[in-house]
């Protein structure tokens, strides 16, 4: 896809996640908006995947750490064609394939279980270290939270990659400044990102995570190293697209009521 | 054929045995290695150990990540550090998702932490993972069963637990019996009086505790749930019919373990008096394996005396 195609997909896996939200009222949408244009770049243009073949074995790997942001990841399957569109208005409904939190088994196209934070970081070294074993070429795509790097568990993973050489594993750091209590400034402190991720021996770049040129650079750059796992830190914006969750962390978790919603499509270019 | 006479080496040896046949073997390493021997492993298959330092809800989450990608991971560390310090990544990253990965918890029970104290003893590992949906469970007798136990659960689905202890074993069984994987197994049957129901390195204690039994004209049955999870309830059921009573004798917490499977058995349509021997809600301490199965509760004495207690109830 190119950059004008891709940024207009990005807009759409927003307007699924409102409609989602709206239609089955409930769902974390500001998360989901603050990773949109991570998750676009990786599903519409970097990872080797098929939907036509979503379990085959050399396919990129992609891991979302911070789970709670999974209904743009669902918008992203179907719109790639894993399953219909009309699903996503199943989210946590009982019997839904699309759980609360990503659960592999029940959603094609997933590759991994996670909602427990912290957890990711492994799971993809896991998966990145398995590709090597198979001698396969794949790489392994991970996202978390800024608040998320409160967890330990990322850190011995921070500490097992750089040591294992697992130059296929990609972590994103959604960095939008802000976690269920407050800024992360004020509850948890992760800052300097960038600094401990380089101290524990990982490549490092800082991007505009909802600039989908700079997105796809930094991929390109972490795929030249051979040595080195990447950490790709991404300035976002939680709820960035829609003015009236930008600021208001009310929208971590929150529903659309009827006007709101009209607003929200509209901002996103949606037509009503 | 494999003649081990440790827990520890048992799984070790049936892990060469496994990688030799298959190219899916992996162990994971949290500094584990040296733990089970695992150096001849590390030369003969250096790309088959992940190494990723003390690091156990970390080495759970790379199992998972590898076990999704096809790869069956071994990870072996003290029991306590995978059931409790990683007990959340075991249930949401690995028994949610029915992930085929392979947990072995040294240091079961008192026996095997013995001299190291409480904080290297672990008697609730059995018990947490009994409330997860998925695992298969299994706690066999010696190093030769342990090596059994791996072979025959290599390909199951989902994830499994296999308990080892110190490394200082007794034989129970004659080299070469396989393991019954999913089945109870009546090793002495002496009559209908008392069940002993035991599993792990408390096995031979309640053997001998048969065979004074019988010189006071007294018929115990032992039997060996070396299965905890998926119960043999038929089974289990079958030998309650024939008995009235039982005694069981657990390394563990009396807590979630052989004991309280034994009783829900019971209260579910299978009645018969039931006496528990094992931890009674306390943790140990320092000491020798074989004095501290003595010191708490799991003498050849108590469970004579546990036996007795059971018939005179049923009888009354």
């Amino acid at each position: 896809m190119d950059l004008e195609a891709l940024h207009a997909m990005s807009l759409q896996l927003r307007r699924d996640v409102v409609e989602m939200v709206y239609r089955t009222k409930d769902g974390h949408p500001s998360p989901s908006f603050s990773v949109a244009d991570i998750i676009t770049a990786l599903y519409f243009e970097v990872m080797n995947i098929d939907p036509s073949n979503p379990d085959k074995s050399d396919r990129d790997r992609f891991v979302l750490s911070k789970g709670h942001a999974c209904p743009v990841l669902y918008a992203a399957l179907a719109r790639r064609g894993y399953f219909p569109v009309d699903d996503l208005y199943t989210l946590r409904y009982l019997h839904s394939k699309l759980q609360g939190h990503p659960y592999a088994p029940k959603t094609k196209g997933l590759d991994a279980t996670t909602g427990s934070l912290g957890n990711g970081v492994s799971i993809g070294l896991g998966m990145a270290l398995a590709a090597r074993i198979q001698k396969q070429t794949n790489r392994v795509y991970v996202i978390t939270g800024d608040g998320e790097l409160g967890e330990g568990m990322i850190w011995e993973a921070a500490m097992a990659a750089s040591h294992q050489k697992a130059a296929n594993l990609t972590v994103f750091i959604d960095n939008n400044n802000y976690q269920s209590g407050g800024t992360v400034g004020e509850v948890s402190g992760p800052y300097p990102i960038e600094d401990k991720w380089k101290a524990f021996g990982w490549h490092t770049q800082s991007i505009d995570g909802h600039d989908i040129s700079q997105i796809l650079q930094a991929v390109e750059n972490a795929k030249a190293e051979t040595e080195r796992p990447s950490a790709i830190i991404c300035k976002t914006v939680k709820g960035n697209g829609v003015s009236f969750m930008v600021g208001e962390n009310s929208w971590h978790k929150r529903v659309y009521t009827d006007e709101e919603y009209r607003i929200a499509m509209k901002e996103l270019g949606g037509v009503l | 054929m494999s003649s081990v006479d440790s827990t520890r080496i048992g799984f070790r040896d049936a892990l060469m045995h496994l990688a030799k046949e298959r190219d899916d073997i992996v162990f994971v390493s949290t500094d584990s290695l040296k733990v089970v021997k695992g150096e001849p492993f590390l030369e003969a298959y250096p790309d088959r150990v992940i190494e990723l330092g003390i690091s156990e809800q970390n080495g759970v989450g790379v199992s998972s990540g590898l076990a999704s990608s096809g790869l069956l991971p071994y990870i072996c560390t003290y029991a306590g550090f995978l059931t409790m310090r990683a007990c959340e990544q075991m249930r949401t990253f690995v028994s949610y998702p029915a992930l085929k990965v392979r947990f072995v918890g040294a240091n079961g029970g008192l026996h095997g932490g013995n001299r190291e104290g409480v904080s290297h003893q672990f008697i609730e590992d059995v018990g947490i993972l009994r409330t997860m949906p998925n695992f298969t469970i299994l706690c066999p007798a010696d190093g030769n069963q342990v090596y059994q136990a791996m072979l025959a659960s290599a390909d199951i689905e989902g994830p499994v637990y296999i308990r080892i202890g110190s490394g200082r074993e007794e034989k129970v069984f004659p080299d070469g019996t396989p393991f019954p994987l999913g089945k109870v197994r009546t090793i002495v049957d002496e009559g209908n009086d008392v069940a002993l129901f035991c599993h792990g390195f408390v096995t031979n204690r309640v053997i001998e505790t048969a065979k004074r039994l019988k010189e006071e004209g007294i018929g115990a049955k032992v039997v060996e749930v070396a299965t905890i999870k998926p119960l043999d309830r038929a089974g289990i059921a079958a030998i309650l019919g024939k008995t009235g009573c039982a005694v069981t004798i657990e390394d563990h917490t009396i807590i979630n373990g052989l004991g309280s499977a034994i009783a829900e058995v019971i209260a579910e349509g299978n009645p018969a008096y039931l006496v528990r021997l094992g931890l009674q809600d306390v943790y140990g301490e320092s000491g020798f394996p074989d004095e501290l199965l003595d010191a708490y509760g799991m003498s050849v004495e108590d469970i004579i005396e546990g036996a007795k207690k059971a018939i005179k109830h049923t009888k009354a």
